[in-house]
């Protein structure tokens, strides 16, 4: 499933980006955390943003939510700084945030005060948006009771208060269930029809590989940005072998490069994945091959390349969490 | 206005469900009250009593004053910060100062429900004031100004401690050991020379004292601490400790740098 930009969005691209970010540039400790980032993303554009841990990419986010400021370049939402955009502004940190000790009707109703809304405008949308995350239920429990994935759906639901046009996620999946995952962007794409900008904060290629445009970001630079399809066509045309092994070892990793169209073995939690050009026809060599030298082989499979493939033969990185 | 409620609402809400901040601030003083006004009379006379218990029960008052304001104050800004609330707040259209205000308050408002229930509990234990009229006004305003102070402790450990457990630690360690050196604990004039000194220049102190004399009597206390000279010091004194911590809470208390 890919979220769909909204119909009439091709012809709103022509017009001013909803982020603008030129030659950005965040030094912290002497490090460029952000070293001349430039992206721009459209109105009703759902763009995902995904790097490993360190690349740069919450800082990204949050110098675009107004949270951090920038050393040099710009950034503008909507034509304007971050800090006078904050009204159109609706950013979800990393961190859980909201208030253990408050129910999560009452911590809804603080952020729409926060906002603006009176306490009456504020307890009805805050009942209303309750039921849109599925929360209605449970409003009036403590969040301390709640679960990591109906904790994340409340803090989400912070951040989509009518007169948000430009939503900021920071890692918004991590904890989700399959179902709550599933609701989680089946709640995005209702927002994606009304045209909300949505910038997407990841490491999991599988949320990414939803979004309308993918930028892969490493070491403080965007270094390849496209749709899903077309990252993948342009910098993972090989099929992608994934080989678990009894042990993980050098020999097994040598034996592996012999087969990888570039040379390079992507280290897995449990495996190893290899590149080829010809999977079909190297499976069954590669398993003799591995079983001669002595290494015994537990699984293996063939798939399809996702952007987590992309990233590795990008950056010869493993993002975390890859899976075959 | 909507905006300082919220963060009121939010605060008091939370000082009161938090078990931690119970402790601290009410359980606390009380423990310390219970003990104190059973075995430390024993060498007292016995119609002096309820006066010794009383001037215990202000002191206790103030301490719970003391670690609402610079140990759960702190510690709230501290783990709002780790918790990733304060990005959250800096991404939307709220000013710092409006939720500083709305924190204290909420602060100040717990403190002050410590604070009466440690009175009950004092009358529950035979003290006995002597203090009516006007003196029960200006009283209240001197734990008011006890409060500023405190606040204003907790704004500056709040801000320059970053770990929550760090600021709770510290906010303890400042409060106890101050009011130990201070004489909140104690009568002023049973301290060494150079500590009598700091019980007037420290402005919870000298609020601590100013209660005693109005509600207690002259003789509990060691020194007249409703002179203008000394009541110009306290107030100006608990007012620079909040404009500081003010300060630098709205410079770097929202800081994530």
């Amino acid at each position: 499933m890919t979220i769909l930009a909204s119909p009439d969005m091709e012809s709103r691209w022509l017009q001013m980006p909803a982020i603008h970010v030129e030659g950005l540039v965040k030094v912290y400790g002497g490090r460029r955390v952000l070293d001349g980032v430039g992206l721009d993303i459209q109105e009703g554009e759902f763009y995902a943003l995904m790097g490993p841990n360190g690349s740069g990419k919450t800082t990204l986010a949050s110098i675009i939510a107004a949270v951090r400021t920038q050393d040099s370049g710009v950034v503008d939402v909507h034509g304007k700084k971050p800090a006078l955009a904050r009204g159109l502004i609706g950013y979800v940190p990393q961190e859980s945030f909201s208030s253990t000790e408050l129910s999560a009707r009452e911590n809804l109703t603080y952020f729409a005060r926060l906002l603006g809304y009176s306490r009456s405008q504020a307890e009805q949308l805050t009942v209303e948006m309750l039921e849109r995350v599925g929360l209605s239920q449970d409003l009036g429990k403590r969040v301390g009771e709640y679960s990591g994935g109906m904790r994340k759906r409340l803090e989400v639901a912070t951040a989509m208060f009518p007169g948000t046009r430009v939503l900021i996620l920071d890692e918004p999946t991590t904890g989700l269930d399959p179902g709550a995952r599933r609701s989680f962007f089946g709640m995005l794409q209702e927002k994606v029809d009304k045209n909300t900008t949505i910038l997407l904060v990841t490491h999991i290629g599988s949320d990414a590989e939803l979004a309308s445009r993918v930028g892969l970001i490493d070491n403080g630079r965007i270094i390849a940005e496209g749709t899903p399809d077309e990252l993948k066509r342009k910098y993972a045309v090989e099929d992608a072998i994934t080989v678990e092994t009894a042990a993980k070892t050098e020999g097994v990793v040598s034996v592996l490069k012999g087969f990888d169209v570039g040379g390079e073995v992507a280290e897995l939690e449990a495996g190893y994945r290899v590149y080829s050009r010809n999977g079909d026809r190297v499976l069954a060599d590669m398993v003799r091959t591995l079983d001669q030298a002595g290494y015994r082989v537990l699984r293996i499979e063939m798939g399809r390349p996702t952007l987590e493939d992309v990233f590795f033969r990008l950056t010869q990185k493993t993002l975390q969490g890859v899976t075959g | 206005m909507g905006q300082i409620l919220a963060a009121y609402s939010r605060g008091l809400k939370e000082a009161i469900r938090d078990k931690a901040s119970l402790f601290w601030t009410m359980s606390w003083p009380l423990i310390w009250l219970i003990i104190a006004a059973l075995t430390f009379v024993g060498d007292v006379p016995q119609e002096v009593v309820p006066y010794v218990r009383a001037s215990m029960t202000v002191s206790m008052m103030v301490f719970a004053l003391m670690i609402a304001g610079m140990s759960h104050l702190p510690a709230g800004i501290a783990w709002d910060r780790k918790n990733g609330l304060f990005a959250k707040l800096k991404s939307m259209p709220i000013e710092p100062y409006r939720d500083f205000i709305g924190r204290v308050s909420a602060v100040g408002t717990f403190a002050l429900l410590a604070a009466a229930v440690v009175l009950v509990l004092g009358f529950a234990l035979g003290a006995r004031f002597t203090g009516s009229g006007v003196a029960i006004p200006q009283a209240i305003g001197f734990l008011l100004l006890t409060i500023v102070a405190s606040a204003g402790v907790g704004l500056i450990v709040g801000t320059l401690i970053r770990k929550p457990q760090g600021a709770v630690t510290t906010g303890v360690a400042i409060a106890v050991i101050l009011a130990a050196l201070s004489g909140v604990f104690a009568p002023a004039d049973l301290l060494p020379a150079p500590l009598q000194v700091f019980a007037r220049v420290y402005p919870i102190s000298s609020a601590r004292t100013s209660i005693v004399y109005l509600l207690v009597g002259p003789d509990a206390v060691g020194y007249n601490p409703l002179t203008s000279g000394q009541i110009t010091l306290t107030v100006t004194l608990s007012f620079a400790l909040l404009l500081v911590g003010t300060l630098l809470y709205s410079k770097r208390g929202w800081s994530l740098e």
